[in-house]
């Protein structure tokens, strides 16, 4: 019997050719974006896992602001670790990690230039769960100038060749060597803190890279990622408690906290983190959009096949003439929908794994379909297949209650019930249609507005550049070569202006300085808010474009230093001064030194528009390893930008010959903090289309339905005098009344949910109300294109046609 | 006997009043009887047959079938009772179109518990019967219409029933087809098959035994 169901199904979808490649194709497109996106928000959630990870959780610390305490700093104390191990039992161990950012690794024949090196405790190896290719791991680490290649890294200085023993130069201004004791595996990409190399924790007592103050047990620097381990029966939440209750007696206004590691990529996001980390909110959204797609292309294939079952009413005639059972009958129905969803799945697997390369490249992960993976596709394909049969099991049931006589003599006018179920179907597709459609014109106009944002500074045509000097001469000398470089640099025809600068708007956190404790000019001391500061050269000002609104740039005094400081408003309002030329000259204490104000310039955005404007100090500093360069507003043209780097990079080789050399041009830099929203953007639009087409699809399935059920009815009113035009009116006003519906739906729901989504950003742009008045249009626009196509075939056929087959 | 009606009526509610399609209608059909049922466009014929194969009910009267009180019946048992004793013929055939010959006599069987060896069996006696071995594999639109016809009565002889309710069965053939088709609706009454027929044709009346004619809904 089954066979000749399958035989019947078969030979149904060959023979109805458009009728399965539309049904279908939804389908598939459904199931492909609804894996696809999937795949990313598993990829996403599935940040550091490792054996044991469950009982790892990093300890940052909460700044007191007002009353409250929040979450101030990633990065502790490297007195946080062994204090929590001692004062708690629970806590098992732990490790701390000292990024060293940037650094050049020379060997005897190579100049390597590798981020995301680390200093390291050697419990790394337990509480990471990590093993060594090579090397013992009771004893890697233990020694000072000792260090832990990554595998791949390992590869690109020796190749296939064992690695222990051999030495390695590690630069960071200044240079140390290290002694290779073990290979570890290459990190996994899904971990939110990457490492290429670790050093062992006492190599720092040998290397004058480090400060000083850095390299004894203090509670003065909380630049150290610190994490614990914690017993497997310990509640993590109680032990929270106890170490929030333990306060900090140590700092002023601070105290520990600790979280989850698996969480940190999607809900920390603090000052200081490791790496940009994923956000929960997008997370969301996109599980959503997903989950919108997915039942789209149900709802979309349950009433193309409850349209398309009115044909096959005579079928079902027979059969229950014949002796059908109603079961029989569904049965058969649930078979051919399984059949079609089935190959529809199978279309959407390939479709994925074809491209999912091109979605490796369009959201920066590497993501893969092995068998690993394949376990957690596993509940994406079942939720898949479960909900198609759900949605097979509506047309099934409404063919199979077809009483026969009428079956078979075409009356299948269904009830008035079965016209709501698919009128409520339609107005829930129109109504996610809308919802994705403000969605992306809500995201599209957030991320136009951000980036036409005024940022405070002229980025364009600035490059940042700086490389590892490779020599062991004196740091004063090295200096005086900085300055001379400056001055080489300026003289270039190409080149507007050039200064020193430690970091630069769009550079993140990472060479950002900051303090707590200040003295006010009228002598109050606050204690509580961080302050961000960084050292540049006088010029800087002018490279960047910022503008002066009191006061003006540094002067150093005959030797070169410097005790003045420019402030932004931000910092002057901050400090409780409201006229601004009022703060020149006024002093603030930090560092135990007074600070003169001499200038205030505009506010700008350091870290981008996403997050608010922050009190700013800068510096002076006579010379330093980084460069800002500003380039003539002539320079325009592809080759125009090559010689000018040739040029820069010639200047820099003369004066630093034996060095490596990087530039980056700040713009872009800036620029890259969107690119999450960008593809979330873009994301958001694509989904959106596909939605539109598969709602779209459905819109075709029903309007050919009505038009055939009032087939009848648009000849009667033919013969009897009306026009085409009252015609279409006719069978387009439902339509149009369901996307109204939909729309006022839509409203509410959209608009709680994209003004939840703006709340990430400081700057955010208004819900405008066209923005509403668009969704609806362009819903409303694809609804009229995609019945009139149908309703005008419906309304210009010859009537004789439509009452002649009674 | 093989089924009794006794003063069976059924109507329609139309604007407050009843409209009657069929009142007061008693018979009784014996095994092995061919009756015609005749009359004018709209005087019930069709709705009658219905009842009698039991796909339409009734509002009113008694009807036996081989003394099973089917106004008493159960849908279910209703429905078992018409599958195992009934075939039904129609005028526009009613095959399915995506099944072959084959595939459609075999239909009925799939629905009544036949094993596959008994199933082909059947089969292979049906079209052998029929003369249509060699069209077996093709689907009905290949077909003529007195050939689909033949299809559609061996389909509803497959599963061996006591009793051929046929509307209209030549009404969609021309007259040679007609005549074809009504000569083995003879032949298989000789063989003990009760028939009973909806027809226009004085012609076809002619083959029955029992004419039943109808105005209106009432026998006259």
């Amino acid at each position: 019997m089954y066979t000749l169901y399958f035989k019947i199904a078969i030979r149904y979808l060959v023979k109805n050719k458009l009728y399965s490649f539309i049904n279908i194709l939804g389908l598939a497109i459904g199931v492909a974006s609804f894996i696809l996106i999937m795949v990313y928000v598993n990829y996403e959630r599935s940040y550091d896992k490792f054996e044991g990870s469950e009982n790892v959780y990093r300890v940052y610390m909460d700044y007191l602001v007002g009353d409250v305490y929040t979450p101030g700093d990633a990065q502790s104390y490297n007195e946080v670790g062994p204090t929590l191990k001692e004062e708690f039992e629970e806590v098992l161990d732990y490790t701390r990690f000292y990024r060293l950012g940037k650094t050049t690794l020379k060997t005897n024949n190579q100049i390597l230039e590798i981020n995301n090196g680390c200093i390291a405790d050697p419990s790394y190896f337990d509480i990471f769960d990590q093993k060594l290719a090579y090397g013992d791991i009771n004893t890697a680490l233990k020694e000072p100038n000792t260090i832990v290649l990554t595998a791949s890294l390992s590869q690109k200085i020796f190749g296939k060749e064992n690695p222990l023993g051999k030495t390695i130069q590690v630069y960071r201004d200044r240079s140390t060597s290290a002694t290779v004791v073990g290979v570890i595996k290459d990190l996994p990409q899904n971990s939110h803190f990457k490492i290429n190399y670790l050093l062992s924790y006492t190599t720092m007592h040998n290397w004058d890279a480090i400060g000083d103050n850095m390299k004894e047990p203090n509670w003065n620097n909380n630049v150290y990622f610190t994490y614990i381990e914690i017993d497997d029966k310990t509640n993590a939440n109680l032990l929270q408690k106890k170490i929030i209750d333990r306060g900090l007696d140590e700092v002023n206004d601070e105290r520990m906290n600790i979280e989850p590691i698996e969480e940190i990529h999607l809900y920390s996001n603090k000052p200081y983190e490791a790496e940009a980390n994923g956000s929960i909110t997008r997370i969301k959204f996109l599980t959503a959009i997903a989950f919108i797609i997915l039942i789209l292309s149900w709802l979309n294939y349950i009433n193309l096949s409850t349209t398309k079952s009115l044909e096959r009413a005579k079928e079902i005639g027979i059969r229950k003439v014949v002796g059908a059972q109603k079961k029989q009958l569904v049965i058969q129905s649930l078979l051919e929908s399984i059949i079609l969803n089935i190959s529809a799945i199978i279309i959407a697997v390939i479709l994925a794994i074809i491209i999912l390369p091109l979605y490796n490249e369009f959201t920066g992960k590497t993501m893969s379909f092995e068998v690993d993976n394949i376990q957690k596709l596993l509940p994406i394909l079942g939720i898949t297949l479960l909900g198609m049969i759900l949605a097979g099991l509506y047309p099934a049931i409404v063919l199979s209650n077809y009483t026969p006589l009428k079956a078979l003599k075409g009356k299948t006018r269904t009830s008035a019930q079965g016209i709501h179920v698919r009128k409520g179907l339609i107005i829930t597709q129109f109504f996610a249609t809308i919802v994705l459609l403000i969605g992306t014109i809500v995201v599209t106009k957030q991320i136009n507005f951000m980036q036409e944002q005024p940022i405070g500074s002229d980025l364009n045509n600035v490059l940042a550049i700086n490389g590892e000097v490779l020599t062991n001469v004196s740091d004063s000398l090295i200096r005086k070569d900085y300055k001379v470089l400056q001055e080489e640099l300026k003289k270039l025809p190409s080149v507007a202006n050039a200064s020193f600068a430690v970091t630069y708007p769009g550079d993140g956190y990472d060479n950002l300085s900051s303090f707590m404790g200040i003295t006010f000019p009228n002598g109050t001391l606050e204690e509580q808010n961080v302050w961000y500061n960084y050292e540049v050269g006088s010029d800087y000002f002018d490279v960047m474009g910022m503008e002066f609104i009191a006061g003006k740039a540094f002067m150093p005094n005959s030797k070169g230093f410097s005790h003045d400081i420019v402030v932004n408003e931000e910092f002057v309002k901050e400090i409780g001064i409201t006229n601004i030329d009022e703060a020149i000259h006024k002093k603030v204490k930090f560092w135990n030194r007074e600070w003169g104000i001499v200038g205030v310039i505009k506010d700008y955005h350091h870290f981008g528009v996403k997050s608010p404007v922050v009190p700013i100090l800068i510096r002076y500093t006579p010379t330093k390893d980084v460069l800002l360069v500003k380039l003539n507003s002539s320079i325009t043209s592809v080759s125009g930008y090559n010689s000018v780097l040739n040029q820069l990079q010639t200047t820099w080789s003369s004066v630093f010959p034996e060095s490596t050399f990087n530039y980056t041009f700040i713009d872009k830099k800036f620029q890259e903090q969107y690119k999450e929203d960008n593809k979330f953007s873009d994301a958001f639009k694509i989904f959106t289309a596909l939605a539109i087409f598969i709602a779209a699809l459905g819109l075709f399935g029903l309007t050919s339905y009505t038009c055939i059920q009032r087939k009848k009815e648009i000849g009667i009113r033919k013969v009897n005098g009306a026009s085409i035009f009252k015609i279409l009116q006719l069978l387009n006003i439902d339509f149009i009344k369901w996307v109204g519906v939909a729309f006022i739906i839509a409203i509410p729901i959209s608009w709680y949910a994209m003004n939840s989504w703006l709340e990430n950003f400081a700057v955010k742009t208004s819900l405008s109300w066209w923005i509403f008045v668009l969704a609806g249009c362009m819903a409303l626009g694809v609804t009229l294109l995609t019945v009139s196509w149908q309703s005008f075939i419906a309304a210009n056929g010859n009537p004789v046609d439509a009452l002649r087959d009674e | 006997m093989l089924l009794k009606l006794n003063n069976l009526s059924k109507w329609v509610q139309s604007g407050g009043q009843k409209v009657f399609l069929l009142k007061d209608i008693s018979f009784w059909v014996n095994e092995g009887d061919f009756i015609s049922i005749m009359g004018p466009s709209g005087s019930g014929k069709s709705t009658l047959l219905n009842v009698i194969g039991m796909l339409d009910d009734f509002n009113e009267g008694e009807y036996a079938f081989l003394d099973e009180r089917v106004h008493n019946l159960k849908e279910k048992h209703r429905a078992n009772l018409y599958k195992q004793y009934i075939g039904f013929v129609f005028q526009s055939y009613h095959l399915i179109d995506e099944l072959t010959v084959k595939e459609n006599l075999e239909m009925p069987l799939l629905y009544k518990k036949h094993g596959s060896s008994e199933r082909k069996a059947l089969v292979a006696d049906m079209l052998d019967r029929f003369n249509i071995v060699g069209k077996k594999d093709l689907f009905p639109a290949q077909l003529s219409g007195g050939q689909q016809q033949l299809v559609g009565i061996a389909r509803a002889l497959i599963a061996n029933p006591k009793l051929i309710l046929a509307d209209e069965p030549t009404g969609n053939l021309n007259s040679k087809q007609g005549e074809e088709i009504m000569d083995i609706f003879t032949q298989l009454n000789k063989e003990g098959v009760t028939i009973i027929q909806v027809t226009h044709s004085e012609k076809n009346m002619t083959y029955g035994s029992r004419v039943i004619n109808l105005l209106d809904g009432s026998i006259v």
